[in-house]
C-alpha cells in the first residue's frame, strides 16, 4: 500500500514513515502541502495520505481538496496536535478519519486498513 | 412596608461609600459626592437666588413707597399746622393794627382806654395777658394788665429793635422780666408830630402750644416750634435737649414747607416735616417742626415683611429638603447603575481570563503535543527496531532516536515553563518587568498560527529599554489581548509590528501595528465601550477591549488607538515605568 505523509515536523514524519514501512507499507515523505501536490502532479499515485491538519502554507483540509482533485480515488487520513479544535471538527466532519497527536501507531494502520480496504503490502 | 424603606433608602446618598475599591477603574465618575455637592449647589442656586432677588426688591419698592408717603403726610401735617399757627399770629397783630389805627396815640396812652382796649381784646381773642404803649425810646408810657411795669426800658430788647426796623414785630418765645414763658407781639404807629410809638401785647404761650398739640396724630409724632438756632419754643416729647436746644439737625431754609428723612441721636429713622413761618405783616424766627418716628409708621409694613421672611424661611428649607432630596435619589440611582456596570465589567474580566485559560490550555496542549508525538514515533520507531529487528546492539542510529527523545522532552519542558510564566499572572504584585522578555513570551504563543497563515511578525523592542514595575498578569493579559485582536484582524499574509520605545522620563511606549481589516471611523470611539462588537452574534463578547482598557487603567496607564479602515489599526500603550509598591492593581 502507498502512503503519502504530509506534516511539517520533519522528524516526526521520519521517524512515522520508517515505522510504517517496518510494517510493510511503502511511504513517500513530504513536509509542506505545496510538495504533496508536487508529487502527485508529476505522477506518483497514492492509496491513502496521512495529512497534519495544521501546516504552514496550505493545511491539511485544503490540500485533501486539491488532492482530491488530482486523485479523485485518494483517502484521507488527518492527524491534529489540537485535542478539542474546531480543525479537528472540521477534519472530522470532513473526512470521518482523524488521528489526534501523539498516535498509537496500531490505530493509524487499522484506520488505514480500513480506508482502502487493503493490508499494508498491498494485497485485498 | 419593606418598599417603603428601600424607596426611603434611596433618598438617603450612600454613594460616599465606595468600599468596593476593586470596582474603581470601572466606574464612569470617580467622585460622586462632588457630583452630589455640585449638584445640589446649582439647583439651590437657581431656585433660591430668584426667590430672595424678589423678595428683597419688593423690600426695597416697599422702603420706598414708604418713605414717599410719610414724607407726604409728614409735609401736609406740617403745612396745616403752619397754616394754624401763622393764622393763630396773623389775627393777633391785624387786631393790634387795627386796635392802633382806630385809636391813636393820645387815646391809647390814657390808663383806663387802655385797660378797655385790653378787656375787649382778652373778650375777642383770649390769651392775652397785657397790653402796654411804648414811645420811640423803649420807654413803656403806658400800661394795663397785672403786673405794673409803667416807665420800664425796652430799648435794649430784641422785638423792640426789630419793631423799629418793620411796622410789626413778633419775638420769640421768652421769659421777660415775670419768667413767665410769653411772646410779644408788637405794632408800630406813627404820632402826629412824627415820632413813633409801639403797641406791644403780650400772648400767653398756652394757646399756641395747644393748637399745635391738636394736631398730633399718633404717639409717634412730635410736634413744636424753635427758633432759626435751634432753641426750644415749644415743648418737645422727644427732642428737647440740654440748655433748651434741638436734639435733631436743624433743616436748611426754605421758603415753603418741607419734608426730609433723617435719624434721631439714638440713630433711628425719622421724618421731619417743617416750615419756617412768617406771617404777612410780620417775619418771626420760629420754626415748626413735625417730626415723625419712622418705626412707627412702618410697623404695619414689619409685621408683613415678618411674615413675609417665614415665608420665605419655609420655602427655602422646602426647596432645600426637595433639592437634597432629588439630588440624593439621582446621585444614588446613577451610582447604583454605574456600580452596576462596573460589577458587570469585573464579573467580565474574569469570564475573559478563565476564557484566556482556555485559550492558553488549547495552545499548549496544540504545542506539547507536537513534540511528544515526535517523542511517542520516536520511542515507538526504537521499540519497532528492538522487536522487528536484531542488528541494534552498537547501533549509532539508535543513540540518534534516543537523543532525538531528549532534546523533544527538553522542548515540551520549554513550553512548561513558559505555561507556568503565564499562570503566574494571576498572582497581584508589582515587580520590574522586562517588556520585551514578555513580548516574546506572548507573540511565542502565536509562532504557529502565524507560521500557518502566514502573518509576519516584527518585533523591535531595544534591549536598553528600562524594567518596568508592573503587574506582570495584567500587562501579559493587555498584551496578549491586544495582539490576539491583531491576529482576528489581519487576513493571512499580513503582518504585525511590535515595538516599545521610552516616552519622556517616567513611560514606556508599546505599538502593535497590523495592516489588518482597520476599524471605520464610526466605530473608533465606541471600542473600547464595553459590549461592543462588530462581529456577529456569539461570536465577539465585545468585552475583550474594554477589559484591556480597565486593565490599563488599573496600571496606571494610558491606551489610545489609530485606524484606518482597509489599511490596519495601530494601538498606543502608555505605561509608567515607576508604580508604587502595594498600589492596588
Amino acid at each position: 500500500m502507498k502512503i503519502l505523509l504530509v506534516d511539517d515536523e520533519r522528524k516526526f514524519v521520519t521517524m512515522l514513515a520508517r515505522r510504517l514501512e517496518l510494517r510493510g507499507f511503502a511511504v513517500t515523505c513530504v513536509y509542506t502541502g505545496a510538495e504533496a501536490l508536487k508529487v502527485v502532479q508529476d505522477g506518483a499515485k497514492f492509496d491513502a495520505a496521512v495529512l497534519d491538519v495544521k501546516m504552514p502554507g496550505i493545511g491539511g483540509i485544503e490540500l485533501r481538496r486539491e488532492l482530491q482533485q488530482l486523485d479523485g480515488g485518494m483517502k484521507f487520513v488527518f492527524l491534529t496536535g489540537h485535542g478539542s479544535d474546531s480543525d479537528y471538527s472540521v477534519g472530522a466532519r470532513e473526512a470521518a478519519l482523524y488521528l489526534p497527536k501523539p498516535l498509537k501507531i496500531d490505530d493509524l494502520v487499522d484506520i488505514l486498513s480500513r480506508v482502502t480496504g487493503k493490508n499494508p503490502e498491498g494485497g485485498h | 412596608m419593606d418598599k417603603f424603606k428601600a424607596n426611603l433608602k434611596s433618598l438617603y446618598p450612600h454613594f460616599h461609600r465606595q468600599s468596593d475599591e476593586h470596582l474603581n477603574p470601572y466606574y464612569t465618575f470617580q467622585d460622586y459626592r462632588q457630583i452630589w455637592g455640585v449638584g445640589i449647589f446649582f439647583l439651590m442656586a437657581t431656585a433660591l437666588l430668584p426667590l430672595i432677588a424678589m423678595t428683597l426688591i419688593c423690600y426695597q419698592l416697599v422702603d420706598q413707597s414708604i418713605d414717599t408717603e410719610s414724607l407726604l403726610r409728614a409735609e401736609r401735617l406740617a403745612s396745616n399746622t403752619r397754616r394754624a399757627v401763622s393764622f393763630f399770629l396773623e389775627e393777633r397783630l391785624a387786631a393790634l393794627t387795627f386796635t392802633v389805627n382806630e385809636m391813636g396815640y393820645e387815646r391809647l396812652t390814657d390808663p383806663s382806654r387802655l385797660e378797655e382796649v385790653l378787656r375787649n381784646l382778652k373778650l375777642g381773642f383770649g390769651g392775652l395777658t397785657d397790653l402796654s404803649v411804648i414811645d420811640d425810646s423803649g420807654t413803656q408810657v403806658a400800661y394795663a394788665g397785672p403786673f405794673n411795669l409803667e416807665g420800664k426800658d425796652y430799648s435794649r430788647q430784641a422785638w423792640f429793635m426789630e419793631c423799629q426796623r418793620h411796622d410789626a414785630c413778633v419775638s420769640e418765645i421768652f421769659s421777660g422780666y415775670r419768667d413767665v414763658p410769653h411772646i410779644v407781639v408788637a405794632v408800630k404807629s406813627m404820632q402826629p408830630e412824627g415820632r413813633f410809638f409801639v403797641l406791644r401785647a403780650t400772648l400767653e404761650t398756652e394757646r399756641l402750644i395747644q393748637t399745635l398739640s391738636s394736631y398730633k396724630t399718633g404717639e409717634h409724632t412730635d410736634i413744636f416750634l424753635t427758633n432759626r438756632e435751634g432753641v426750644m419754643q415749644t415743648p418737645s416729647r422727644f427732642y428737647e435737649g440740654d440748655l433748651n436746644r434741638l436734639t435733631i439737625p436743624l433743616p436748611a431754609y426754605s421758603d415753603r414747607t418741607e419734608a426730609l428723612i433723617s435719624s434721631d441721636p439714638q440713630g433711628q429713622p425719622i421724618v421731619i416735616g417743617y416750615a419756617f413761618i412768617d406771617t404777612k405783616i410780620a417775619p418771626t424766627s420760629f420754626v415748626l417742626m413735625v417730626v415723625k418716628k419712622k418705626a412707627g409708621m412702618m410697623k404695619v409694613w414689619l409685621d408683613l415683611r415678618s411674615n413675609i421672611n417665614w415665608l420665605l424661611i419655609v420655602s427655602a428649607v422646602v426647596i432645600a429638603l426637595v433639592v437634597f432630596l432629588t439630588s440624593s435619589f439621582m446621585v444614588n440611582k446613577m451610582f447604583d447603575a454605574d456600580r452596576e456596570k462596573a460589577r458587570t465589567m469585573v464579573a467580565a474580566e474574569q469570564n475573559s481570563q478563565l476564557a484566556s485559560i482556555g485559550q492558553l490550555a488549547a495552545g499548549v496542549a496544540h504545542e506539547i503535543n507536537n513534540p511528544l508525538a515526535l517523542i511517542n514515533e520516536t520511542a515507538g520507531y526504537i521499540k519497532d527496531l528492538f522487536i522487528l529487528k536484531e542488528q541494534y546492539r552498537g547501533d549509532a542510529e539508535l543513540i540518534e532516536h534516543i537523543d532525538s527523545i531528549i532534546e523533544t522532552v527538553e522542548r515540551c519542558g520549554t513550553i512548561t515553563r513558559q505555561l507556568l510564566g503565564f499562570s503566574r499572572r494571576f498572582d497581584v504584585q508589582i515587580q520590574p518587568i522586562n517588556l520585551g522578555k514578555m513580548v516574546s513570551d506572548v507573540i511565542n504563543f502565536h509562532k504557529k498560527e502565524a507560521e500557518y497563515r502566514a502573518i509576519a511578525i516584527h518585533v523591535d523592542i531595544p534591549a536598553t529599554l528600562p524594567l518596568i514595575e508592573t503587574d506582570r498578569g495584567k500587562l501579559q493579559q493587555i498584551i496578549l489581548n491586544l495582539v490576539n485582536n491583531a491576529f482576528q484582524a489581519t487576513d493571512n499574509g499580513g503582518w504585525l509590528d511590535v515595538r516599545a520605545d521610552v516616552e519622556g522620563a517616567e513611560h514606556v511606549r508599546l505599538t502593535i501595528r497590523d495592516n489588518g481589516c482597520g476599524i471605520s471611523e464610526e466605530h473608533l470611539n465606541k471600542i473600547f465601550e464595553p459590549f461592543f462588537t462588530t462581529k456577529k452574534e456569539g461570536q465577539g463578547t465585545g468585552l475583550g477591549l474594554s477589559i484591556t482598557y480597565g486593565l490599563v487603567k488599573k496600571l496606571h496607564g494610558d491606551i489610545a488607538v489609530q485606524s484606518k479602515q482597509g489599511e490596519g489599526t495601530t494601538f498606543v500603550v502608555t505605561l509608567p515605568i515607576h508604580t508604587e509598591k502595594g498600589f492596588d492593581a
